[in-house]
């Protein structure tokens, strides 16, 4: 069991290491980060030296500048995990992935595996990068305290995992990489915004419990309306979910 | 060793293998001949455990695939050419079957060797391949594993002449060297010179299952025996493969017997108290109903429901 999941993952990273477009992901990714976290850190000082003092923010550490970067950052990471999984329904391989592999909760584990370890790794990467880039562009504006940013950076890396795992669940269980990226900016996205668009209690009670909102909450440290752990879990929750789900439909459907 | 018992597919409305009873034996080339649209993938989609039957079993030395822990070491099948990463290296595609089931990074050599691809085409991006070279890394991963079962789906499709003859001497090394092979096929031509047994099905149902010897000579008389009793069929078919005849279930009420006459089935069924619906021999070799359920099929391709084949 434990020796065929070895298998299983070495063959995973193997194919998704063969390919260059997961490379071409990596430095789109980079290449995202270090934009966003410097245009973000531009206007923190900005927001600080022009005529406006409503949007002071005073000093800003450079991880909280990185931490907003990543929400835009997210999707170069999210398409590595879709990719390995939706390429394989698109090109055919998935017989072969079968034919090797045949227990289909082991192919998903080990697509999980692999696609939240390299995305944990990226995540690290992402997060030094934003938060070099970030700390001289805020200058007087900014700190980077070392501990802090470095918990940053592990924060980050862990949620672009989850969140790289949740992407490999709903493209086994939509097949389609653009249904998945549909899926994926929607619970991502745009319904936890309509849902606190109208600024209702309620709605935004609801609009908590989605996956990008969980995910910020635990990345921003907040306390309320729950503390950042549990944020975490919840993020943490969704990405099983959809890895049970993506199980059921291997299972289920012919390949 | 391949045994497939009443396996069934169904595709909606579709019965795309309808209760399929077939053992393929070792140490032979079986060819399962069909026209296209006859369910010869989608029964090999079953033995690998890809499409779940609808009724009835599919196992590969007794077992189901999905049980099995090391596939590639029992089963080798080459089923889709061009399923292949468009930008994935054919080694690379390979290196990933090996290490999935534990196979030494060296055993990809040995295969790309064998197929006859050089480290160039090997590390050419699966878009590139042509068919041809798609079936060679096809083979080459159905070889990995140096398992006893292989099965290949329409493996000479795309090859030039000498890619056909590679294939015809490949399929007769390994039969020889006491594996099961089971290679499929529309073209009855090509099967006569690749296949020592012969498996056919049209619209999914078995039509044959006899040396090709046997169905070249024409001389397996079939003798069709339709009876409202299955009990009493069962019966009778018992008897008969006694007697030497072979006897193939061909539908819940009908047996195929060959090897003896319509003469001596009416016989025996009396003796026994069997009552009988039909009785008849039919003498048209195998080559001319195998024209004529091809012929019904590309009538079924013209037609409204005439959908892609995978
Ligand atoms: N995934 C599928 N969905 C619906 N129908 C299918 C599917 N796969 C095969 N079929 C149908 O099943 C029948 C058998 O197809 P197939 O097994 O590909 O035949 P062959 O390989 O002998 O050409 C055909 O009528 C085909 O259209
Ligand atoms: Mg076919």
């Amino acid at each position: 069991m434990i020796d065929s999941l070895r298998g299983a993952v070495a063959a995973e990273w193997t194919k998704l290491s063969s390919v260059r477009s997961t490379w071409w992901t990596v430095l789109a990714g980079l290449l995202v980060m270090a934009a966003g976290a410097g245009q973000l850190a531009i206007y923190v000082a900005n927001g600080n030296t022009n005529d406006d003092p409503t949007d002071n923010a005073g000093v800003v550490t450079a991880g909280r500048v990185m931490i907003d970067a990543v929400e835009l950052t997210q999707y170069a990471v999210l398409a590595l995990g879709l990719l390995a999984v939706t390429a394989e329904f698109t090109s055919g391989t998935i017989r072969t992935t079968l034919q090797c592999t045949p227990s289909r909760g082991r192919v998903l584990l080990a697509k999980a595996v692999v696609a939240g370890a390299v995305t944990f790794v990226l995540g690290l990467l992402l997060g030094g990068v934003g938060a070099l880039v970030a700390r001289p562009v805020l200058g007087e504006w900014g700190s980077a305290p070392a501990a802090g940013t470095i918990g940053d950076i592990v924060a980050v890396a862990t949620y672009l995992a989850l969140v790289g795992v949740l992407a490999v669940g709903l493209g086994a269980a939509l097949r389609s990489a653009v249904l998945t990226i549909i899926v994926l900016l929607a619970t991502l996205m745009i319904v936890p915004l309509s849902l606190q668009e109208p600024d209702i209690a309620v709605l935004n009670r609801i609009a908590d419990v989605f996956p990008g909102v969980a995910g910020g909450h635990f990345l921003a440290g907040d306390t309320d309306p729950y503390p950042g752990a549990v944020g975490l879990l919840l993020l943490a929750g969704w990405a099983a979910a959809a890895l049970l789900l993506g199980r059921a439909a291997l299972r289920r459907r012919d390949a | 060793m391949i045994t497939l018992r009443g396996l069934t597919k169904r595709f909606g409305a579709t019965v795309a293998v309808d209760v399929l009873t077939v053992d393929v034996a070792p140490g032979r080339v079986t060819g399962f001949l069909g026209p296209n649209g006859a369910g010869k993938s989608t029964t090999m989609r079953m033995i690998l455990g890809l499409d779940r039957p609808t009724a009835g079993q599919a196992l590969v030395g007794g077992r189901a695939y999905r049980e099995l822990r090391r596939p590639l070491r029992e089963v080798g099948a080459l089923l889709d050419a061009r399923a292949i990463h468009p930008a994935r290296s054919g080694r690379a595609h390979l290196r990933a079957m090996a290490r999935s089931n534990g196979i030494p990074a060296g055993r990809v050599d040995e295969v790309l060797d064998i197929v006859g691809l050089d480290a160039r085409a090997a590390a050419k991006p699966g878009r590139t391949l042509s068919l041809g070279m798609g079936q060679r890394l096809g083979i080459a991963g159905a070889l990995l594993g140096d398992p006893p079962v292989l099965m290949f789906d329409e493996p000479v499709n795309g090859l030039d002449p000498d890619g056909v003859r590679w294939v015809r001497q490949l399929t007769r090394t390994l039969a020889d060297e006491g594996r099961t092979v089971f290679v499929s096929s529309h073209l009855m031509s090509e099967m006569q010179l690749t296949a020592d047994q012969l498996v056919v099905i049209g619209r999914g149902r078995l039509l044959a299952d006899a040396p090709v010897a046997e169905v070249i000579a024409g001389s397996g008389v079939a003798v069709r025996v339709r009876g409202p009793h299955p009990d009493g069929l069962a019966t009778l078919a018992a008897h008969l493969t006694a007697a030497g005849a072979t006897v193939e279930p061909a539908g819940p009420d009908e047996l195929t017997v060959t090897g003896t006459t319509a003469d001596r089935v009416g016989d025996l069924a009396h003796e026994l108290g069997v009552r009988l619906h039909e009785l008849s021999a039919h003498s048209a070799s195998l080559e001319q109903a195998f024209m004529e359920l091809t012929a019904d099929s590309v009538e079924y391709a013209g037609g409204p429901t005439g959908g892609g084949t995978r």
